[in-house]
């Protein structure tokens, strides 16, 4: 057995639940990097202004004079620059300016040529717990002292940004969870709203039973892409009602036909028991019970192989049959029959071949032969066609003259029990299953019957698919 | 002759027996499955018929056992289930024919001779001859009383068949099957109209008369006129 296939709502909520999840995702990545960008930004704006001033500071040669001098410059220079810390040191690597309680030592042996710092060459660690940002620069000195560029290394302490930022993810995750969550249920609850529909239609069907198949969906009242799906359904109600009304016809049918020769039976049974009766009188109850029996029996192995139609239990053999040879056959068996009533068989056409099973084929012809050379005049003529209907079909037309029938009333033929003549019922004729037969038979072999009149004619036709000759 | 029946409903087999019995033969009944694969295997019978849908063993494994010990005594199955595979089943498993319930007794009674007869070699004898009726096979020509009677080839098919089967109720579907290869039942009287049409050539005009309306049942090409 296949894997039956994931829910739809599950397919489409878990779609597009992670399209939503992705998108909010990347939505707070962005945010959150633009952000610290920002904070590294200014952090680094910040770092340069300090830089500026050392650096303009160092090139005003009066106050880089003395160390006392310029460490009281260096330490208000920074001054206004809250948490930034300097550490200022000659080309020997000995220490001119510290930031007290400033741990930059490290850093020292970053320096880099440039004179100022962007965001690419700031580094950002940690130290004793706390976070800093900073980098190093190389500052040329004023002409007294510029015998070597000095190494000033300026940081920050970023404590502040950290918190604010680890606070500020925290809360963009909180928010994207939340949102993911609203957005899925959001998902979830509109395509169940969605599936409604197909819940109310799936009400309206199993509300459909046996005794109420005339019930119909309402195309005009479904969402547009069901409209098509209501309408196959309710073509196949119609067809499921048409053939369950048939089939219930058909079995009221049965038990109809079966009824009057039971009845026949039955009485003409008592009726000889009543009373004692000679042997020849008995002799003569058995006969007539005999072939009303007859009749019973075949119409019975009829309505079999009707059903057995109907199952598409008609398979039989397959083997190339020539249709020719199969007329003149059945003109032979029909022969002394047609002949005595006057009627004359006549075919046309030349041999054309079909596939399938030649006995069943046969009875189809012959019901159709016997019917019409049984309902035709004295003096007239049975005709039998068989033309090449096209490359790949054959078709078969039976005709004869003596329209009995209402032309309106032609596609009825076919219907079992269907009598053109109701007084005709009990002449020997047959239960009127012999067309439905026909039609079977010629429905198994992938062919089309119809009745059609023309004028005082009566016309049947049959296509068949054709092989080639053997 | 010896028969076997093997059907399990009680009044059919009664029945069967008292028809084929009547009609000359001997009759062994078996009702059950079990005591006909019995019989079937220890006794020796000309012809057994056997129900397909027996409640113990079934009709298939009758045949297949009774193949099985290299034995070729004919077998017609009955079957109430009209289906191309049950046909076939049976057919391949080495029943001899079939009959679909229900059946007229002389359709069985034909079919149960028909089959009797294939074991005896076919006769190919040039003429054939009931009373003084006379039948040139390789002429296609009757004659009777010395008088030459014009057969069309159907009409000399159906004679050669009451006559090689003379003595015998020729049910119509019988007839049509063997006569034109019309294997089902027709609604017509097609057969009776081909009889009389026969009988008006080789009766009417001579006595004493040789076939004769079996009525409910078939014709019987006979010389004794009791039927």
């Amino acid at each position: 057995m296949a894997r039956r296939p994931a829910s739809l709502a599950l397919r489409l909520t878990v779609f597009i639940g992670s399209v939503i999840t992705v998108l909010l995702l990347a939505f707070g990545w962005l945010i959150e990097r633009s952000i610290d960008r920002h904070f590294v930004q200014q952090d680094v704006d910040e770092l340069n202004a300090v830089i500026e001033s050392v650096s303009q500071l160092l090139s005003e040669p009066e106050r880089a004079a003395g160390d006392e001098a310029l460490q009281r410059h260096l330490a208000s220079a920074v001054s206004g620059h809250h948490n930034v810390q300097i550490r200022l040191t000659d080309s020997d690597e000995n220490l001119l300016y510290a930031t007290p309680h400033s741990n930059l030592k490290r850093l020292a042996g970053l320096t880099s040529s440039a004179d100022t710092i962007d965001i690419d060459s700031v580094k950002t660690w940690k130290d004793q717990g706390q976070t800093y940002r900073g980098a190093a620069v190389q500052l040329m000195l004023a002409e007294p002292m510029a015998q070597a560029p000095v190494t000033l290394v300026v940081a920050t302490d970023i404590d502040f940004h950290v918190h604010y930022l680890d606070s500020f993810r925290l809360y963009l995750k909180l928010i994207t969870l939340a949102a993911c969550l609203i957005a899925i249920l959001a998902t979830w609850f509109a395509v169940y709203q969605g599936h409604a529909p197909l819940r109310r239609i799936s009400a309206e069907i199993r509300r459909i039973k046996s005794d109420h198949l005339s019930i119909r969906l309402a195309p005009a009242t479904v969402p547009v892409e069901l409209t098509e799906l209501a309408i196959s359904f309710n073509d196949m109600l119609d067809r499921i009602e048409e053939s369950f009304a048939r089939l219930s016809n058909f079995c009221a049918d049965i038990a109809h036909e079966l009824r009057t020769p039971i009845t026949n039976l039955r009485t003409q049974t008592e009726v000889a028991l009543s009373q004692a009766r000679d042997l020849e009188q008995y002799q003569e109850i058995l006969y007539s019970s005999l072939e009303e029996y007859e009749r019973m029996a075949k119409m019975v192995s009829d309505m079999l192989f009707l059903a057995q139609a109907d199952n598409q239990q008609l398979q039989g053999e397959r083997v190339k049959v020539n249709l020719l040879t199969e007329v003149q056959m059945l003109f032979e068996y029909f022969e002394a029959w047609a002949d005595e009533r006057g009627v004359a068989l006549v075919c046309t056409g030349s041999a054309l071949w079909v596939e399938g099973d030649r006995l069943m084929l046969r009875r189809a012809l012959s019901n159709l032969l016997s019917n019409a050379i049984r309902y035709t005049a004295v003096g007239q003529a049975v005709t039998v066609s068989l033309l090449a209907h096209s490359s790949d079909g054959v078709m078969i037309r039976v005709e004869n003259p003596g329209l009995t029938i209402d032309p309106a009333h032609l596609p009825k033929l076919f219907d079992r029990f269907y009598r053109a003549d109701p007084s005709r019922q009990r002449k020997g004729d047959g239960a009127g299953l012999g067309l439905a037969i026909v039609k079977s038979i010629i429905a198994a072999h992938g062919g089309h019957i119809a009745a059609n009149s023309a004028g005082e004619q009566m016309i049947f036709e049959i296509q068949l698919p054709r092989v080639p000759a053997e | 002759m010896k028969l076997l029946v093997v059907e399990d409903e009680i009044k059919t087999g009664e029945y069967l027996r008292q028809g084929l019995t009547e009609s000359g033969f001997v009759v062994d009944l078996a009702h059950t499955g079990l005591d006909g694969h019995h019989l079937a295997l220890t006794e020796r019978y000309d012809l057994i018929i056997l129900d397909v849908m027996l409640p113990d063993v079934d009709g298939w494994r009758i045949v297949q056992a009774l193949r099985a010990a290299k034995s070729t005594t004919p077998v017609l199955f009955l079957t109430a289930r009209d289906s191309v595979e049950d046909r076939v089943k049976g057919l391949e498993l080495g029943a001899d024919d079939y009959l679909i319930k229900p059946f007229a007794f002389s359709e069985l009674l034909a079919r149960v001779r028909t089959l009797l007869r294939r074991g005896t070699a076919p006769a190919f004898d040039n003429q054939l001859q009931v009373a003084d009726l006379i039948l040139d096979l390789p002429k296609r020509r009757a004659q009777r009383q010395d008088v030459r009677i014009n057969l069309t080839n159907k009409e000399f098919a159906l004679l050669e068949l009451l006559v090689r089967r003379q003595g015998e109720v020729l049910p119509r579907s019988l007839i049509a099957s063997q006569v034109w290869d019309m294997n089902f039942d027709s609604d017509t009287n097609v057969i009776d109209v081909a009889i009389r049409r026969l009988r008006a050539k080789i009766d009417d005009d001579f006595e004493p008369k040789l076939i004769h309306t079996v009525r409910g049942m078939g014709y019987m090409l006979d010389l004794s006129s009791g039927a």
